[in-house]
């Protein structure tokens, strides 16, 4: 029997060391220095990431895909930053090898993740939220944790999917086997990578609302357009049937049983758009 | 109706609604036969979508009626609560909608 207090201090370990992880490119690191400090002009960090063409194509398409959903075509880096913003811009450029690892390992997961963060959008719209194309891309990344699981910690997966098959509940074979789950081994990831508290705490509570500070509403939208593309059934995930729906995550963000009902109704145009988007993905890695 | 990005459109489909470019300009009525110069102009002009008259591309990941309300019961296998059945409710109110309208 595996100390399971231990394993949890051991995975934080390798996470912290970014172990068997994909490193990030020196242009990111670069650039993370460069967002960090104050006397940095926009232009500046405009200029350095359009010298990568790699970098620049992956934040263009991520920019211009349909879950942010910009009427107009985004073009330059630059209008990238004036549409998302300084930290979703910093999260795409950080992320981009990440995104790259999940739609090679699990196209299903990231067909699922996509489609979540296109909800997010819409929800967070709905309710007037500050920064909405911020609560999506924390759609896109809530998941995250369930590829590092795949990449870094490739036994203990293989052990969460045997204890899965045997009819145990997802989180839970996590936790016994991890000591952690896919939505903490996310969170703290982004810690680590100085990414904004509010995604950091949406993520990290999108399976359970107690664990917020300050973000509960974040932490729900997260949660219930999670739930809301399982019921739809878009991608793959660990889940056969829809997973548990946390009713209180209704309550906080004030959504009735017709609300929902016009959002996957906004929601369903959008998932048409992004699987063409997610086809050419495909058809590039075959 | 079938609404395509692009570069799936072929000369010859014709327009099932007026094509606009990306800031709500009019570029082309409904009802028209598309030729190659248009098309080639409406990629220079940053057209991303085009709904063209009935279904002239089979996109392979689309399914039938059939499958996806069974793939819905399928989800929502042994799922009782209250609030969980009237949401798998409107997913299916969704799909009838969505596939009379393809009619």
């Amino acid at each position: 029997m595996i100390d399971i207090s231990e394993k949890r201090k051991e995975v934080k370990k390798k996470l912290r060391k970014l172990e068997g992880l994909p490193t990030l490119p020196p242009v990111v690191q670069k650039l993370c220095k460069m967002i960090e400090d104050e006397r940095t002009s926009l232009n500046q960090i405009a200029e350095l990431i359009e010298k990568d063409q790699v970098i620049t194509t992956k934040v263009l398409r991520l920019a211009n895909s349909a879950f942010y959903g910009f009427p107009r075509k985004v073009s330059t880096v630059n209008q990238a930053m004036m549409l998302l913003g300084m930290n979703v811009l910093k999260i795409l450029v950080m992320t981009s090898s990440i995104f790259d690892i999940i739609h090679k390992q699990d196209v299903g997961l990231w067909e699922h993740s996509i489609g979540v963060a296109a909800c997010c959008k819409i929800i967070a719209e709905r309710l007037e939220m500050k920064d909405a194309q911020e609560i999506a891309t924390a759609g896109l990344l809530h998941d995250l944790g369930r590829v590092i699981e795949k990449v870094a910690f490739k036994e203990e997966h293989a052990e969460i999917e045997k204890l899965i098959k045997q009819g145990k509940d997802p989180l839970e074979a996590e936790r016994a086997t991890l000591g952690l789950d896919h939505a903490e081994v996310g969170a703290f990831l982004m810690s680590q990578w100085n990414i904004p508290e509010r995604l950091i705490e949406a993520v990290l509570a999108h399976h359970n609302l107690d664990l917020t500070k300050k973000y509960k509403k974040e932490a729900s939208i997260i949660h219930l357009s999670d739930f809301l593309l399982h019921a739809r059934g878009y991608g793959e995930t660990l889940y056969e049937r829809v997973p548990r729906l946390m009713v209180e995550s209704l309550k906080i963000l004030k959504i009735s049983l017709p609300e929902i009902k016009e959002i996957f109704f906004s929601l369903e145009p959008k998932l048409y758009e992004l699987k063409f988007f997610t086809e050419e993905l495909k058809n590039e890695l075959s | 109706m079938q609404r395509l990005p692009l570069h799936y459109i072929k000369p010859g489909m014709k327009t099932y609604e007026e094509v606009v470019d990306s800031q709500g300009r009019v570029l082309c009525g409904k009802g028209i036969e598309l030729t190659e110069e248009m098309l080639k102009r409406f990629q220079e002009l940053g057209v991303s979508y085009i709904s063209v008259e009935g279904t002239p591309v089979k996109l392979p990941w689309e399914k039938t009626l059939e499958t996806e309300l069974s793939e819905l019961e399928k989800r929502f296998e042994n799922v009782t609560d209250e609030t969980l059945l009237q949401i798998k409710e409107i997913i299916r109110e969704l799909l009838l909608q969505k596939f009379s309208n393809k009619g």
